[in-house]
């Protein structure tokens, strides 16, 4: 990732967000490489320790969406 | 375009020099020659605009087809006839939208700034020309203030032809206006301009409601005669009549046209190709009592072509359409069915990961912007990762079987695929893993296309950097992964139906056509339910009549059993392996089912106000039927009859409209004014309700001189007694002065009200919404099913609704049902949760957290008092596995060290 750019590590919901990331690809729209998702199979499979365990791997912010 | 071969990577819309007018965007936007009609179209294919291609209209261009990577593009292409042999037809056409062009009074086609609700849809859409920034067409501004019309197209017999209520577009609209509101803020003013605000769908009219307390929006009851444009401003000038009269002038930036729903005139066409019989509004014609047939054996209707309606009906006449066609063909269910081959499954259990990754260049889409031979060096240096290959399209039918090989031969144990998303390429690859004997969930596909490629494709470097990444974080998780098992489970092939009214025969009855065992459970001594107490369906059948037949055939039928004067006691077990306890005259039984369905129907309310028991003139509608059924000598001695609608319904402590009052009120008013054409008939109301085509029974009821007056909550008529005299006293809405009215009769239209049955909704772990209606599955999509599988629901445990919908659902929940019902066995997803009993603490929070109840305390052996998961209700959420305190719980592919292993592995020093 560049250096002066945060790290951003997400969580996407396997039926909403993740699908709506895709279609971000299919409409062909651009945003920074800087980000990492993680599907998971709800956003209620999310678990506060997840977050803690991105923010200590060195991410600046982690974003949970479904 | 061969579909086959398309893998809609867009090169070839990306080099299409010609543009058009997108029709998706309602003309907004454009699009190029080859496109996909929409972002989430299935499948994902591109297709030639024929009428718009330069190649074929004019034989020059073809650069499609030069920069197709896979050959997919085929001019030659040509309508093809096939002919199939078919037991059966459903018809699901739609509509058209109405056309605004025509209408002077508009301008539509003049003004920009005047667009049609589906315009103003698109605009409000993420994935629409403007990216759902609300914007008007003439200078791209954000409006300030925005009209709608209601009622362009539909109830109109001056401007167009269509006299039928449109059904949706009152509830679209406080829709658009509210999602407008929310989008621009509380400075955008939106005025909606209806002429009775009809929202008796589920949980419609608190939505109404709320748009107008919360959110803000304005309703205005008038029809805008006039628009006028501002100068040059683009600004609208609108000139209504307010409701005490007043002439009144307001400016607006943008007007919507809330237009209605028509049969496109090719559909007429079709109708009459066909022989089937349409409606004076030119929909399908069907019957109350079989309201997805059409007039023609064997072809049966769903959707709007049946009649206006919105999704969550369509969505209940297209299940009940394909159960009605599944009873005319149960003899031939699976006579073509095919078996597929059973592969034995290698065991790798005990072996170390020997990890294949397989990286896709997906034609330039991936390899265009990504270093795929570098992702697939640096995956080579992973640890366990025995095998890398790289693929120009992974896709491919030949690279499938050559991944198949290449686990053999190789003796791969776990597979990572690098290409598009799992979302539509996960089960290819699941198969491709399962015909090469290994387990399917040894398998982690990692999206390095839609979320990399495709949308970093000004950055190369970073994008490369992020594939080696993901594919490092798909290795780490992959290694984790084990086998797992798809737990197998019988179906009894057995129903049981709850409730014998209208909806549960029905039910019962379409279960007994498909050949399944049926068990009727009815409280009373009696079948039939509420429909006992009606008198005429909106379209004139007589009910009692029809209710006789229907119960005739399910009494007679020799696969239903009938179970009066029954309760239930218990319900144990899960999806294909429920056991009732019912309880009849004290005597109880067990009955082991497969699935059960709701239609324990509602019931409606005592009134307690219009000073209801205190004259033997002021009934209730259902009264008023049952004189009717019984020929009452008193109907034949009225000079005077006051309908009051609303009676509970519309309240804030029931704040929903019980749907089918208005049509009932004014079909028992023509009824009167049959007996007795001299009476003086008044109906006393809100919003006058009849949706779709029960709006020519309002127009034939003023015609006939019934006398509408509105009233409004804060200002309710008035019922009392005087001198032997019952005197209904109400403002009216012209002259805003009280009026007295003389009734011989007054019929209290009174509000359907569910039994909000708890210990029903405990046996089968079904919620109910505030008012006490069961919640279904999902209110567009699942509308005749419950979350927890093998339970489904219909009629008035619903919502409030007439005969020919209550008849729609049951059909519609038989279908879900069936589903079910015919397989002999149903196999659970392996990617579901799993307690460790001896961490399991037994505090309950997964049992009161899964929506599909799949947690429960085990009941006998070791781990008696311990939570356990039934895998065949499991859904895979994870929710049980967040909320459990103990760490006891297991997600079987996304367990919590899979998704630490990829935490850890997010973003190591390249």
């Amino acid at each position: 990732m560049a250096e002066n750019e945060p790290k951003i590590l997400s969580f996407l919901c396997s039926w909403c967000s993740y699908g709506a990331a895709d279609l971000a690809g299919v409409s062909r729209m651009e945003y920074p490489p800087n980000i990492r998702v993680i599907r998971i199979p709800c956003t209620g499979r999310m678990s506060p320790k997840f977050i803690l365990a991105g923010l200590k791997q060195g991410a600046d912010a982690v974003w949970v969406s479904g | 375009m061969d579909p086959d071969k398309c893998i809609a990577c867009g090169v070839c819309a990306e080099k299409c020099p010609k543009k058009v007018d997108d029709k998706y965007n309602a003309g907004l936007s454009q699009r190029k020659a080859i496109y996909v009609e929409y972002a989430q179209a299935v499948p994902l294919k591109y297709s030639i605009d024929a009428e718009n291609c330069i190649y074929l209209t004019k034989g020059k261009c073809g650069s499609c087809k030069k920069k197709c990577p896979v050959g997919a593009v085929d001019y030659e292409q040509t309508e093809k006839k096939l002919k199939i042999n078919v037991g059966s037809v459903i018809l699901a056409p739609g509509f058209e939208a109405f056309n605004p062009n025509g209408l002077d009074n508009y301008q539509y086609a003049n003004y920009p700034n005047v667009v049609t609700s589906l315009e103003f849809e698109r605009l409000l859409s993420a994935s629409g020309p403007t990216m759902g920034h609300v914007v008007r067409p003439s200078d791209k501004e954000e409006p300030k203030r925005i009209a709608w019309f209601q009622c362009v197209g539909s109830r109109d017999m001056n401007k167009c032809d269509n006299s039928y209520c449109s059904s949706v577009c009152c509830m679209y609209a406080i829709k658009e206006a509210v999602i407008a509101k929310e989008h621009a803020g509380d400075g955008l003013d939106c005025s909606i301009f209806f002429m009775d605000m009809r929202t008796p769908g589920k949980e419609f009219e608190r939505f109404y409601e709320n748009a107008k307390k919360k959110s803000g929006v304005n309703f205005i009851r008038s029809r805008v005669h006039t628009i006028n444009p501002v100068g040059d401003t683009g600004d609208l000038e609108l000139r209504y009549v307010t409701e005490t009269g007043e002439l009144k002038t307001e400016i607006f930036d943008m007007v919507v046209l809330s237009i209605g729903l028509q049969t496109p005139p090719a559909l007429v066409d079709l109708a009459g190709k066909l022989g089937i019989e349409l409606t004076p509004g030119k929909f399908c014609k069907t019957d109350t009592f079989s309201p997805v047939s059409t007039s023609k054996e064997g072809i049966f209707v769903c959707g709007a072509f049946q009649g206006p309606k919105d999704i969550p009906q369509a969505v209940i006449d297209s299940s009940a359409a394909a159960s009605a066609a599944a009873e005319v063909l149960a003899e031939a269910r699976d006579t073509k069915t095919k078996e597929v081959a059973v592969i034995e499954e290698r065991n790798v259990v005990g072996e170390r990961p020997k990890i294949g990754v397989f990286v896709c260049k997906c034609g330039i889409n991936i390899a265009g912007v990504v270093d795929v031979p570098a992702v697939a060096q640096y995956a080579a240096s992973l640890p366990y990762v025995d095998f890398v290959d790289e693929n120009l399209f992974s896709c491919s039918q030949d690279n499938q079987n050559n991944m198949a090989n290449l686990i053999k031969e190789k003796g791969l144990n776990r597979i990572v695929v690098a290409a598009c998303t799992p979302k539509t390429h996960e089960p290819l690859f699941q198969e491709t893993l399962f015909n090469a004997g290994l387990n399917k969930y040894l398998f982690e596909m990692t999206n390095i296309r839609n979320q990399n490629s495709w949308v970093h494709k000004n950055n190369p470097e970073l994008a490369t950097q992020k594939a080696k990444d993901l594919v490092r974080m798909a290795v780490a998780k992959v290694a984790l992964m084990e086998p797992l098992k798809e737990v197998k489970l019988t179906v009894n092939h057995t129903a049981m139906v709850i409730g014998g009214g209208i909806s549960g025969l029905t039910a019962a009855k379409s279960l007994a056509n498909q050949g399944y065992e049926t068990h009727l459970i009815e409280r009373e001594h009696r079948l039939g339910g509420q429909a006992l107490n009606l008198f005429h369906t909106a379209k004139g059948d007589d009910v009692q009549q029809n209710l006789s037949k229907i119960i005739e055939s399910v009494n007679s039928d020799e696969k239903i059993t009938v179970h009066l004067n029954t309760q239930i006691n218990n319900v144990d077990g899960f999806v294909g392996n429920f056991v009732s306890t019912l309880s009849t005259d004290g005597k109880t039984e067990e009955l082991e089912h497969g699935v059960a369905i709701v239609a324990t129907g509602a019931a409606p309310l005592v009134p307690t106000e219009y000073d209801y028991g205190k004259d033997p003139r002021i009934l209730t509608s259902l009264e008023l039927d049952k004189k009717m059924i019984n020929h009452d000598p008193m109907l034949k001695d009225l000079n005077s009859a006051v309908f009051i609608q609303c009676v509970g319904s519309r309240e804030p402590e029931r704040m929903y409209c019980s749907r089918v009052c208005c049509t009932h009120s004014i079909e028992n008013a023509l009824e009167l004014k049959k007996i007795n054409p001299d009476m003086n008939v008044y109906i006393l109301y809100r919003d006058i309700r009849t949706y779709g085509e029960k709006e020519y029974l309002y127009k034939q009821a003023r015609e006939q001189g019934i006398i509408f007056i509105r009233f409004s909550l804060e200002n309710k008529p008035v019922v009392t007694s005087k001198d032997g005299n019952v005197i209904v006293t109400i403002t009216d809405h012209v002259l805003g002065r009280p009026m007295e009215l003389n009734a011989d009769l007054v019929s209290l239209a009174t509000a359907i009200v569910p039994y909000r049955d708890e210990q029903l909704a405990n046996f089968f772990k079904v919620p109910m919404n505030e008012d006490g209606f069961f919640i279904e599955k999902h209110a567009k999509l699942g509308p005749s099913e419950f979350a927890t599988d093998g339970t489904f629901l219909c009629g008035m445990a619903h919502y409030p609704k007439p005969i020919d919908e209550s008849i729609a659902q049951a059909k519609a929940s038989v279908a879900r049902a069936v589903t079910l019902l015919s397989k002999t066995t149903i196999y659970s997803s392996g990617t579901i949760a799993e307690v460790e009993p001896a961490k399991c603490a037994s505090c309950g929070v997964c049992v009161s957290v899964c929506p599909y109840s799949a947690p429960s305390f085990a009941t006998e052996g070791r781990f008696a008092g311990k939570a356990e998961i039934n895998p065949a209700l499991c859904k895979g959420c994870g929710l049980c596995v967040a909320s459990c305190r103990s760490g006891a719980i297991h997600l079987k592919g996304f367990d919590t060290d899979q998704i630490f292993s990829q935490i850890f592995e997010m973003d190591e020093a390249v």
